[in-house]
């Protein structure tokens, strides 16, 4: 994960709480907010080469599928859990958006935009987008699940999600202007800040 | 590597769970590597149930630890860098106090009447093990099966006197199918003409026959169903090679070769004394896992094998689960380890690594 949006999401997460990250990868935000805010954390992943590396940090983390079911983690009282740019990845990312909010109080999901201009300049030469935010080839993607912002903001709205805080980056992975503007269209990445 | 055996007298008595006391009692342990000055660097090695003191390296009499792939100098568990012990445990047949030893009181082997140790026994025993030793705090408490339960009950009885630990192929309790197998090898045991109630010592027999049959029951358990189908699928034994004429396939002959080799080494009244403490154990109890896991200081490290049947990997998920309510710094791991319930036993790239980075960490 980019320093840029390890910065953002760590500005959302309080001192001290206990946190869960599902699709922690090999833990570096949980890491750095062990170390800033304190937190007691816990990464779920699936892959054991980025489990080697969590365990090396020194980040908890539990090896599992999340598209099996997260119900698990319900009764472990987490203030906060947060699935950066995986959401898209999963069978059911609405169901998997409404435990998390039965998980802990807050969430945060960041997730990519298929709405961004150049995913739809390649839609519009009739190719599948292949960006750098969206490397791979349709064939080969663990992408299932794409959405615009505008379409995850339905869901929210759809779902009674509140959106209490939202971020919009830029190509550059920051919070842009412009992106913020249109983010729809201009926006690369969406980082949301949810309650139930 | 340099082994160090050594059999070491407590003259302390030893309230048991059972009700009975031992007034004093033996260990057999074995240690590798240097305890550092701070006595920071102590790791305790827990066997399972048919386990003994021999971890690692090569000796005469025991041959090569049991589990000398992942501990031993470079390995998961460095002797370069760690003091390492483990201990034969009470009521056990391989030095330690237990059934074969002598009962002072009458003079005679204790035989079927050693006291019921159970895995909180074993802990505590090990506690006086560690204050003998001058450790104050292992830095690692780590084994497998019933080891991994002892690893557990280490971390519940004693937060303040353990860091880190490591409970694989492990559950908090054993299931009732795990009781349910252990009750028929225990009864092919007692069964046994040779097996006199349990007073065979004096008689110049051994209940041989009635272990082989547990010993080759439980080895079905500890295997899994894919590693024996692609080890000996149905294959025939060689004639030359057959234990005797009634053998038939491959598998039939691993598995008498296997039992005779066992009931030759292994005592009896341990095997039932071992199987009952291993049935016996429930860290929950009648609190429940949750509560009674409350005030675990200790980080822990739990693995589950996809192939292990005999303690499925879901079993330590729940150990995981129990301590993330509680705060407990924990993680769970699952690996393709093929070898069912032995899994613990043998090195992976996966798995030893995890050890490794984990008791770094």
């Amino acid at each position: 994960m980019s320093t840029k949006l390890t910065k953002i999401i760590n500005h959302w997460v309080p001192k001290n709480s206990k946190v869960i990250d599902f699709g922690c990868g090999e833990g570096s935000l949980l890491s750095e907010l062990i170390e800033t805010k304190d937190v007691l954390g816990y990464g779920v992943e699936i892959s054991d080469s980025k489990i080697e590396k969590c365990i090396e940090k020194g980040v908890p983390v539990i090896k599992h599928n999340i598209d099996s079911g997260i119900d698990q983690f319900m009764q472990s009282g987490f203030d906060l859990s947060i699935m950066a740019r995986s959401i898209q990845c999963l069978k059911d990312p609405k169901l998997a958006l409404n435990n998390m909010l039965q998980i802990s109080k807050r969430c945060v999901v960041t997730l990519p935009n298929l709405g961004y201009w150049s995913c739809r300049i390649n839609l519009a030469f009739g190719k599948m987008p292949v960006t750098p935010e969206l490397p791979s080839s349709w064939y080969e993607t663990e992408n299932i699940h794409l959405c615009t912002i505008r379409d995850f903001e339905n869901l929210c709205s759809n779902e009674n999600i509140y959106i209490k805080d939202r971020i919009y980056l830029n190509k550059n992975g920051r919070q842009g202007n412009l992106a913020s503007l249109s983010p729809n269209f201009l926006a690369v990445e969406g980082v949301y800040l949810l309650e139930k | 590597m340099k082994i160090r055996t050594e059999l070491i007298h407590f003259s302390e008595a030893l309230q048991l769970e059972c009700g009975e006391t031992l007034d004093s009692f033996d260990l057999m342990i074995e240690s590798y590597g240097e305890l550092n000055e701070s006595k920071s660097n102590a790791i305790l090695v827990c066997h399972a149930f048919s386990g003994n003191h021999h971890v690692a390296g090569e000796n005469k009499e025991l041959g090569i630890g049991w589990w000398d792939q992942i501990v031993g100098p470079k390995k998961a568990i460095d002797t370069d860098k760690y003091y390492v012990v483990c201990c034969n445990n009470l009521g056990g047949c391989a030095g330690s106090s237990g059934p074969t030893s002598i009962n002072k009181k009458t003079g005679k082997v204790f035989g079927k009447d050693f006291p019921q140790v159970s895995v909180s026994d074993w802990v505590n025993s090990q506690k006086i093990l560690m204050d003998k030793l001058e450790i104050s705090s292992w830095h690692f408490v780590v084994g497998g099966s019933l080891g991994g339960m002892q690893a557990l009950q280490w971390s519940i009885a004693y937060p303040n006197h353990i860091k880190k630990a490591g409970i694989f192929a492990a559950a908090a309790k054993s299931s009732t199918q795990n009781i349910a197998m252990n009750e028929v090898a225990r009864e092919s045991i007692r069964k046994d003409k040779n097996f006199y109630d349990g007073d065979y010592y004096d008689k110049n027999v051994t209940p041989k026959s009635g272990l082989k049959t547990a010993r080759m029951l439980g080895h079905i358990t500890y295997l899994s169903e894919e590693l024996m189908d692609s080890r000996f699928g149905r294959k025939f034994q060689d004639e030359d090679s057959k234990v005797d004429e009634d053998v038939n396939f491959e598998v039939e002959n691993y598995l008498q070769y296997k039992g005779s080799k066992f009931s030759e080494l292994f005592d009896a009244n341990t095997y039932i004394l071992m199987t009952k403490a291993m049935d016996e154990y429930d860290a929950g109890n009648s609190k429940g896992l949750d509560q009674a896991l409350r005030n675990i200081k200790s980080e822990l490290l739990i693995i589950g094998f996809y192939s292990d049947w005999l303690y499925p990997y879901q079993r330590g998920k729940e150990i995981q689960i129990a301590a993330m309510n509680n705060n407990i710094k924990s993680s769970f791991l699952v690996f393709n380890g093929e070898n069912g319930h032995d899994s613990f036993l043998f090195s992976s790239k996966e798995y030893s690594n995890a050890i490794e980075k984990f008791i770094e960490s």
